[in-house]
């Protein structure tokens, strides 16, 4: 069992290796981690989703780009890998699950992976299709592990247009589902016009909104 | 009609893209892939390019349908990359794409040495974009203009690795990518001229990485600086025009003017340096010609006729003035969007558009 302040010390170190995309040193201090006992949920939580965090804001005021933000998600994994299987869910402290993948027809899977990444990061169990996913993957998938939100992303008109489709096709099977969409033909009309509840232009901004959805959600549980 | 209607496309479009006001605003909304519906064959096909005389066909009944100005050469981002031996896959109806699960290079240390050069005139798809060029210009090259296209070297690269690694490698494999580039930089040029020879009156240059979207300014201006710079300059030297693509949010037009001096830069977002469509004209609409910028997805596809009509209206009535200004979509138009709204495009250059 480590000691409160090796925790913390552990954490600062995993923080500082994921906003300075230092691969080798996050899985590094991930097996210090997991050797010395330290709580592997709480390092996860405050250690790589605290590192993403700062690489969110980065992202967001244009300090770090594309790359960057793919190097610290590759130090991000490197880390995660070394914790998962020690990880033990906290009382309160899981976050939603969510269904995720590019349309069929389309492979431009980048910005999917940002998100992924981020997401996983901040405690939410994400699904992956991958790309070009066939539209009932997206709805038996939901069906499968009851996911909060499904989130869909198309780069292409060709490929956005199988999202009209797909949205009736969740929601007849189950109408509380929340859908995202987004990617680079995809604006609040596309939303509208096809029956979905939010899209987001970047990955923070995807988290956001999820987070509000998931909110909804569990307040309509709740109530 | 005044003399100033009586303008054909080419020197309405040569007009405008010396800062002076032609008979009336010029509409070339980037029907490319589109047009292969006119011509009655798949995208496949079309992208393919096995069939140069169905391609030219395709373009000129497109320009009898809907009167744009101008026909751009964009087939799809994947023709310079699987001219350099990438696996491709070209589906029926969606856009061709690299089979991105054998990418062409698989090992960063090794594989960006697999860049070859490349005769572009002896190629397959680069050569059929070279040759539909020469087939257009016979019927419409003293009257439209003819914009030839090559996809930026660090996007020919990232189909050949794929993006993410690629973009990965910007920062963990430099040298090897830049050594790389360089090599690619000799047939793109190599490509330019080819089309210019064959009739292109200006050659498009997509520098999609070089926006807030992908990359910093250092890192692209590292990798993409030299390379737009050569491309750019032969045109020039050539005699042909220089204008660049991006369609991505918050475009370095600092950076596009410092390396490539363009004439215009096809767009969908503003500039990164300013807010507002107002802003930029501002700032940029006297040095920089923008051609652009009806969204494609929801206006071109989404919309309704009359709402691409208020669209055009509102980017007319922004752009207009002084010239410097080609109505046409962010970005290509979508190959499945109503072609009744590309021919409404022309049709608002023509309501809105004429000078007085």
């Amino acid at each position: 069992m480590a000691t409160k302040e090796k925790e913390q010390e552990l954490i600062k170190r995993l923080q500082d290796a994921i906003i300075n995309y230092k691969v080798a040193e996050a899985k590094k201090i991930a097996d210090e981690a997991v050797a010395v006992g330290a709580d592997a949920y709480t390092v996860t939580m405050e250690g790589l989703a605290g590192g993403m965090e700062v690489v969110s804001e980065k992202f967001d005021s244009h300090e770090y780009f594309v790359p960057e933000t793919l190097l610290c998600a590759k130090a991000l994994y490197a880390a995660l890998d070394v914790l998962k299987p020690h990880i033990q869910v906290k009382e309160g402290g899981a976050q939603g699950q969510v269904v995720l993948g590019v349309m069929q027809g389309d492979v431009h899977d980048l910005g999917k992976n940002i998100i992924k990444a981020i997401f996983e990061a901040s405690g939410w169990t994400v699904h992956d299709l991958g790309r070009d996913v066939p539209l009932q993957k997206f709805v038996d998938e939901q069906l499968k592990t009851d996911s909060d939100i499904v989130m869909l992303s198309a780069m292409m008109t060709t490929s956005m247009v199988g999202i009209k489709k797909l949205i009736p096709m969740i929601k007849e099977k189950n109408p509380k589902v929340k859908i995202m969409i987004g990617g680079a033909p995809i604006t609040e009309k596309t939303v509208e016009e096809y029956g979905a509840d939010t899209t987001a232009d970047n990955a923070p901004n995807a988290l956001r909104e999820a987070m509000k959805m998931l909110e909804t959600l569990r307040k309509g549980k709740a109530a | 009609m005044s003399r100033k209607e009586e303008m054909t496309s080419l020197e309405r479009v040569a007009t405008t893209l010396q800062f002076k006001e032609p008979d009336r605003v010029p509409a070339a909304p980037l029907v490319c892939g589109a047009s292969c519906r006119v011509a009655g064959i798949s995208l496949g096909e079309w992208s393919e390019g096995d069939n140069v005389e169905m391609m030219v066909r395709g373009h000129l009944e497109s320009l009898e349908l809907i009167g744009h100005d101008g026909v751009v050469m964009l087939v799809d981002l994947s023709v310079e990359a699987a001219d350099f031996g990438c696996e491709m896959v070209f589906p029926h109806y969606d856009t061709a794409h690299p089979n991105y699960d054998n990418p062409f290079i698989k090992n960063p240390k090794e594989d960006y040495k697999k860049i070859a050069r490349i005769n572009p005139r002896k190629t397959k798809r680069m050569k059929s974009v070279i040759d539909t060029i020469s087939g257009l210009s016979k019927v419409i090259g003293k009257t439209h203009a003819i914009v030839g296209f090559v996809y930026g070297s660090i996007g020919v690269m990232s189909m050949l690795r794929g993006p993410e690694a690629f973009f990965t490698d910007l920062v963990e494999y430099p040298e090897e990518v830049e050594a790389a580039l360089r090599v690619m930089d000799e047939v793109l040029n190599e490509y330019a001229v080819a089309q210019i020879e064959a009739g292109a009156h200006s050659i498009c240059y997509d520098h999609l990485y070089a926006s807030q979207s992908v990359l910093s300014k250092n890192l692209w201006e590292k990798f993409e600086g030299p390379s737009i710079k050569k491309v750019c300059t032969t045109v020039r030297n050539a005699g042909a025009l220089v204008s660049l693509h991006n369609c991505g949010n918050g475009i370095y037009f600092d950076m596009s003017e410092k390396w490539a001096n363009p004439h215009a830069i096809s767009h969908a977002y503003v500039a990164d340096d300013v807010d507002s469509w107002e802003e930029h004209k501002a700032k940029w609409g006297g040095k920089i010609a923008t051609i652009g910028w009806i969204p494609p997805g929801p206006v071109a596809m989404l919309g309704t006729p009359d709402e691409v009509e208020e669209e055009c209206k509102a980017e007319i009535d922004i752009f207009a003035k002084g010239g410097g200004f080609i109505l046409a979509t962010g970005c290509e138009y979508p190959v499945n969007a109503p072609l009744l709204n590309a021919r409404r495009i022309v049709e608002a250059a023509k309501k809105y558009g004429v000078y007085k």
